[in-house]
């Protein structure tokens, strides 16, 4: 422990920083680890049936799924491109 | 033509993600253009060590599926426009992972990147193997420990043996050593092994020898590679070791105990 | 008391893995005509009944599948068992055959190297030829040529196998493993196994400038870590058979 952390106790200590980015990390795996394996498949797919009809991104789908304890939630929402880029 | 870099050591835990993350850092850092891809599928850490964990969208395996494009995938490091991450799945094992699908990955990229570095995973599996199978080179990464050492003098043998070179019978793969976690002062009242016992053993080229210190963890815990931390002993020595890697003329620092100032013995050090 | 002293309890044990060599006659197959095959054989064991009673019986395919010649394996077994022959192994096979030859309970091995100086011209006129090993001479084994030089270290889990002496410029760490049929030189440490004289060459030795093995092994006879002097490590080495005893000396 050197002297000068005295004064700097202010400061984060890294070991803090690390704690919080994984507790952010964990809890994002957890809820993608208890997904249906389907799912990116599914997004895979229904961009490709979206990309017959309507000019849009890779990234223009995203799907959520949701579990709660007597219902599971599948919330698709799609980005659709301003009228004039399409057009362009 | 693109290098392609394997840091590889058999045994975990020894620094080869540390070691990768910095190295390419410091690569991307002299101006070329560098891709890190973490090979440990099913537990990955790069993304974390290189603070992009949450940036990270596709993975190598979806591109080897063809899920994602290799640009989707390749996640763009917020201090270094020349270096790129391709972090490992999380979710899916190991045996996702081909040799052709590895193959084309590493040559598509090797059309725009100067060097490639595959972090690989420990063991002597799938992902160890195909890490080290396309390499032009190898940082072998020990601790100055009987296991360590040991499990390095195996990977060598594989090295020889199981690579693209080899088996094309081209020019063997470059081996280098990192010496990684020393402590002078340990070896100095005899309970750790020196530079020249594990130079005996291996005799293998030194790249560097990284002291063991807390700005190691530090840099881990803020998710920032140690190379940046320009004050420390260990990312002045990953600095060392990327110039040497690059032809440069370095003596090597860290293997003898450092003297201390009165000043800083009073204050401590970083 | 003192243990120190005592043999270890492994020479108590029922039984002990060894390597030798003894004479066994080749048969070289020159053509896949089996019933030309069949009646030279008969021809042959006419001239000497009494060699050929039950004896093993070794088949070379080498010479047949060079010239692209398909023979029947499993029916040239047949015949030759039918003959009271034992083949007890093949070698030169293509992997059908090694394969063929593994599900009749017969080994087969990597081609033969001296089997090149028996094929001369003239005996492809002959398209059989049965070498007849006289069983008292010893010279019989004989001594190949294919020396090996490596000039890399032997890393931990590597096997290095030379027809001849293996000379190794490097170390060969601990946990490698070096043969060879003659001796072994290694001109830096040897910290893995090394086993000269592995066909019953009692002549051969081994060299190195520092000795930590884990094993030292001449034609079968070995000593293990322990057992190797500890004064004698860090000094240039030799081993040999002497009186069927293993002598590790200073050089």
């Amino acid at each position: 422990m050197s002297l000068l952390d005295y004064f700097r106790s202010s400061k984060p200590s890294s070991a803090s920083l690390a704690k919080e980015r994984l507790q952010i990390l964990v809890a994002h795996e957890r809820v993608s680890r208890n997904q249906p394996s389907y799912i990116p498949k599914l997004q895979q797919e229904l961009l490709t049936v979206i990309q017959k009809y309507v000019n849009v991104g890779q990234d223009a789908i995203s799907i959520n799924y949701e579990q709660d304890d007597n219902q599971e939630m599948l919330e698709l929402n799609i980005t659709l491109p301003d009228e004039s880029e399409q057009n362009n | 033509m693109a290098r392609i870099i394997v840091v590889t050591s058999g045994k975990g835990g020894v620094g080869k993600t540390t070691t990768s993350a910095a190295i390419a850092m410091g690569l991307a850092k002299k101006g070329h253009k560098t891709a890190v891809i973490d090979f440990d599928v099913g537990l990955r850490n790069l993304d974390l060590i290189m603070g992009c964990e949450r940036r990270v969208i596709y993975d190598l395996i979806n591109v080897i599926n063809g899920e994602a494009s290799l640009r989707q995938a390749l996640i763009k490091d917020k201090r270094c426009n020349q270096l790129f991450i391709l972090p490992a799945s999380q979710t899916r094992d190991k045996d996702a992972l081909t040799k052709e699908g590895i193959g084309k990955i590493l040559e598509e990229l090797a059309k725009d990147f100067k060097y490639i570095v595959c972090d690989s995973p420990a063991g002597i599996e799938r992902g160890a193997n195909l890490a080290m199978y396309f390499a032009d080179d190898a940082f072998v990464v020990t601790n100055p420990e009987i296991a360590s050492v040991r499990d390095s003098d195996r990977m060598l043998g594989i090295l020889a043996s199981k690579s693209r070179r080899s088996e094309n019978d081209e020019e063997a793969i470059k081996e280098y050593l990192l010496l990684t976690r020393y402590s002078p002062k340990r070896v100095k009242i005899g309970e750790m092994l020196s530079v020249e016992d594990v130079q005996d053993i291996l005799s293998l080229h030194l790249l560097g020898v990284i002291p063991e210190s807390k700005s190691v963890l530090n840099a881990s815990n803020s998710g920032t590679p140690v190379i940046l931390n320009e004050e420390s002993n260990a990312g002045q020595a990953y600095a060392d070791v990327v110039a040497r890697y690059l032809g440069e003329d370095k003596p090597h620092r860290f293997i003898d105990e450092e003297k201390k100032g009165l000043f800083r013995k009073i204050f401590g050090s970083k | 008391m003192s243990t120190d002293t005592e043999t270890p309890t492994y020479t108590k044990s029922a039984l002990e893995f060894k390597s030798t060599s003894f004479s066994v006659p080749i048969l070289i197959i020159f053509n896949a005509e089996l019933v030309q095959l069949e009646h030279q054989i008969e021809q042959k064991i006419a001239q000497a009944p009494e060699f050929f009673k039950n004896s093993p019986i070794f088949i070379d395919l080498q010479t047949c599948n060079h010239q692209q010649q398909k023979v029947d394996l499993s029916a040239l077994i047949k015949c030759l068992q039918n003959k009271k022959l034992f083949p007890i192994g093949i070698c030169g096979g293509n992997k059908q055959q090694n394969k063929l030859a593994l599900k009749l309970n017969i080994p087969s091995h990597t081609i033969r190297e001296n089997s090149a100086t028996t094929i001369d011209a003239s005996l492809k006129l002959n398209t059989i030829d049965i070498e007849k090993s006289d069983k008292n001479s010893s010279s019989e084994i004989t001594p190949s040529v294919e020396n090996m030089l490596i000039t890399q270290p032997i890393r931990s889990g590597q096997r290095v196998y030379a027809k001849g002496d293996l000379t190794i410029l490097s170390h060969v760490s601990a946990g490698a493993e070096v043969m060879a049929e003659g001796n072994i030189h290694v001109y830096g440490t040897l910290r893995g196994r090394a086993l000269a004289g592995v066909q019953g060459n009692i002549d051969s030795r081994i060299f190195c400038s520092k000795l930590h093995a884990e094993l030292v092994s001449i034609d079968g006879h070995y000593k293990i870590n322990g057992e190797i002097d500890k004064e004698i490590s860090s000094n240039p080495a030799q081993i040999y058979l002497q009186d069927q005893k293993l002598i590790i000396k200073n050089l």
